[in-house]
């Protein structure tokens, strides 16, 4: 079954795309009731305990989060061996590797999943600092998560309205299913690597256009459209050349995906000039789209209005994919815990299209 | 709703041409229709890695041209060094294997996966395996020599002195065997990551994390600690016979592929002869036991050897310390896993399977924080 489509690789309780009817599931509970309520904290201790927190246990985490956002000296030297002009998602990828080392293997448990979730906002907002050539800044134990990711990248506390703009996009990014980077990191978990390792490779497969790599991608085609007028004109023509819309198709929603919603209504409170640009250029790409598939749904995906959200929150674009990853490791690192507590080793078949066997020519009688 | 199969045991994720285990009759066919057996008597690994990357083997000149390649990226770049000298040596190998790797292919731009990069990539792991054993051992790091080959190399660089011809015979050989094996659990992982359209390195990362874990490349450490734990061939009977009873697990027993003797096994069972004697004669006596206890205990289960078992004689005798294990397992199978990533690009398609919910019910409200 080509990319497994359709194909029951896990049985999990974290969350349910419900294609259908344009739901997410987080452990029970709708994404719209979960949204602008909840912290990205509250939201983490749900998908790995399986419930939210009451307030103590809130406290808790919230702690345990702020005292694990330092690197350790190994990962601060290794940040500082990265070309300032590298990819973050290739920052991230090795920055982690290096926080994540053991001597021995571990077991994945929610502790390390607390520090691995606290150490992603440090290493972009480090790097971030290093490539402008300004000096890193310490954490604020007294932040959120959200708060401090901003703080630690623009050196100032952001506007209460920001903090909750970034802390929406996180709660509504941080789990989906068995998507590919998820998938990535159960089967690493599958062969009872460790937690570290697992993250690791799901970061480098977030990092693929086809998954997270595109909300940067959908600003760079808003900038050629340019202006709201010239969108048709912009759309019919890239659509003859076989340009791919940005922001649009997924294999799951049958309707229009709830995250989406809640990101486009931000946007236009938000990012109002991002907004009305966006919002007639999803309006023909949506119309052309059907005119040439009027079998398929509509399919305005997550990132094209995150773009929008992030774009206000005021981070570059090259920080888009990073910060999806800032989410996703909670729900990531629930996923490995899931994946540990009933583990079996995640092995698929192939099937053989080459040539029958044959004997191998010696080297010298090789044409 | 489709059906759930655990571990997607016996579902088919990719069509491949790279190789093909034939579990029913034991068989290993490498890219281009090679035998396993066929191929030990007459390739080093660097022919391997060209015939799973291009579908042939090479002639001389192409040969040549490969390994002259090969020998001119061994060397670190600055981030990779960087990066090797900020980790604490007593690291785990293969934490320091995928750490470093990573920062080696740190780039400013996503590039699409290439054959440059593909033998890039491989001609390195020897310099970090090598890196990362000498800094356990207090030692600095030494430079690659190109006048070697592959596998020679290897030993060079954890060793600082040339090895015998012998030794490097048998770990070129432990690579060529080890260099791919179907749709395993790393190289599924790096075409997960492929499918994704990213870029290569992230995918051999992941692939090196899929390795890490015990039920994976993990496995030829655990077979060489249970005969270590055996001690002598005198004691096998005794030391299984008890294990077995604690219900433990023999390390280097059972196959989810194959359903008789594992044909690189077979191999290894014989180099083990020569390169271990000693050892060999510990894991004959403990195969012996260990297959009848198996066999008594489920007659119908086909509990063959494994690869894992005597890669850990083979590698003991060519003077590999087991912590290094995985990290030559990796070093072999990297030649598949980048195979397996470049002929995925001819048809990508991402791999995001599906889930069954069996959580709670959805729709329940949130209650504020205050009341719960």
């Amino acid at each position: 079954m080509p990319g497994l489509e359709g194909i029951v690789a896990s049985q999990t309780a974290i969350s349910m795309v419900d294609g259908e009817n344009g739901r997410l599931i987080y452990q029970g509970y709708v994404i719209a009731d979960l949204a602008e309520e909840m912290s990205l904290e509250e939201v983490a201790f749900l998908l790995w305990e399986g419930r939210l927190p009451n307030r103590s246990e809130l406290d808790a985490l919230s702690l345990e989060l702020a005292s694990h956002r330092m690197l350790t000296q190994s990962a601060n030297i290794a940040l500082d061996a990265l070309p300032k002009d590298t990819d973050p998602m290739d920052v991230l990828r090795s920055v982690v590797s290096v926080q994540g080392v053991e001597h021995t293997l571990g077991k994945p448990t929610v502790p390390l999943a607390i520090h691995a979730t606290a150490s992603f906002p440090t290493i972009l907002a480090m790097f971030h600092r290093r490539r402008l050539g300004l000096p890193p800044i310490k954490p604020r134990a007294e932040l959120g998560h959200a708060a401090n990711y901003l703080y630690m990248l623009n050196g100032k506390e952001a506007d209460p309205e920001i903090v909750r703009a970034l802390n929406t996009y996180l709660v509504l990014l941080a789990d989906h299913g068995m998507n590919a980077s998820t998938f990535t990191a159960r089967v690493i978990a599958s062969t009872e690597s460790d937690l570290t390792s697992a993250l690791v490779g799901a970061i480098g497969a977030l990092k693929g256009p086809a998954h997270g790599g595109a909300p940067a991608a959908v600003i760079e085609q808003l900038e050629l459209i340019g202006t709201a007028d010239n969108a048709e004109r912009w759309l019919r023509d890239a659509r003859k050349r076989k340009v791919k819309f940005m922001g649009f198709g997924h294999r799951i929603y049958r309707v229009y995906d709830p995250r989406a919603k809640i990101l486009k209504e931000m946007c236009r409170r938000m990012n109002p000039k991002f907004f009305d640009l966006a919002s007639k250029v999803e309006e023909v790409a949506l119309q052309i789209l059907h005119e040439e598939h009027p079998e398929r749904p509509q399919s305005t995906n997550v990132e094209f209005y995150s773009a929008g959200v992030l774009q206000a929150i005021g981070l570059p674009k090259e920080y888009f994919t990073p910060t999806f990853a800032v989410a996703r490791v909670t729900g990531w690192s629930a996923h490995v815990l899931e994946q540990a507590a009933h583990n079996r080793i995640i092995r698929p078949q192939s099937e053989y299209i080459g040539p029958e066997p044959r004997r191998p020519v010696p080297l010298a009688d090789r044409a | 709703m489709a059906e759930f199969s655990p571990g997607l045991e016996g579902v088919v994720a990719a069509e491949t041409a790279v190789s093909e285990v034939d579990g029913a009759n034991g068989r290993l066919i490498y890219r281009g229709g090679y035998l396993i057996e066929d191929l030990v008597p007459v390739v080093s690994y660097e022919e391997v890695a060209y015939l799973l990357w291009h579908g042939e083997l090479p002639n001389e000149s192409e040969l040549d041209a490969l390994r002259q390649h090969m020998a001119a990226v061994r060397n670190l770049n600055k981030s990779a060094r960087g990066t090797l000298m900020a980790i604490d040596p007593a690291t785990d190998p293969m934490d320091v294997l995928r750490t470093v790797v990573s920062a080696q292919g740190a780039s400013k731009t996503l590039a699409k996966p290439t054959l440059e990069e593909a033998i890039a990539l491989t001609a390195v792991f020897p310099t970090i395996v090598g890196a990362a054993y000498r800094r356990r051992q207090g030692k600095e790091p030494i430079e690659p020599r190109d006048d070697l080959g592959h596998a020679a190399n290897l030993l060079w660089m954890m060793e600082g002195t040339e090895p015998s011809a012998e030794k490097a015979h048998w770990v070129d050989t432990y690579l060529v065997l080890l260099a791919d094996h179907g749709l395993n659990a790393s190289t599924f992982a790096a075409r997960v990551v492929a499918s994704t359209g990213s870029d290569l390195t992230s995918c051999v990362v992941g692939a090196i994390a899929a390795l890490k874990g015990p039920a994976h490349g993990g496995a030829t450490l655990a077979a060489r600690n249970m005969l270590d734990k055996i001690g002598s061939a005198g004691n096998a009977e005794k030391w299984l016979t008890e294990a077995h009873d604690r219900h433990e697990r023999f390390s280097g027993f059972g196959h989810r592929v194959y359903r008789t003797y594992d044909p690189r096994a077979k191999i290894l069972r014989e180099m083990a002869k020569t390169a271990a004697p000693q050892l060999y004669e510990t894991a004959a006596r403990t195969e012996e036991l260990a297959l009848k206890i198996l066999h008594e205990a489920h007659p119908e289960r086909p509990n063959a050897t494994n690869v894992d078992f005597w890669a850990s004689v083979v590698l003991t005798g060519a003077g590999v310390p087991k912590e290094l294990f995985t990290t030559l397992f990796a070093t072999s199978r990297v030649s598949g896993w980048t195979a397996h990533v470049l002929e995925s690009l001819s048809d990508l398609r991402i791999i995001r399977p599906a889930s069954r919910w069996i959580g709670p019910q959805p729709g329940k409200k949130p209650l504020q924080l205050a009341k719960r």
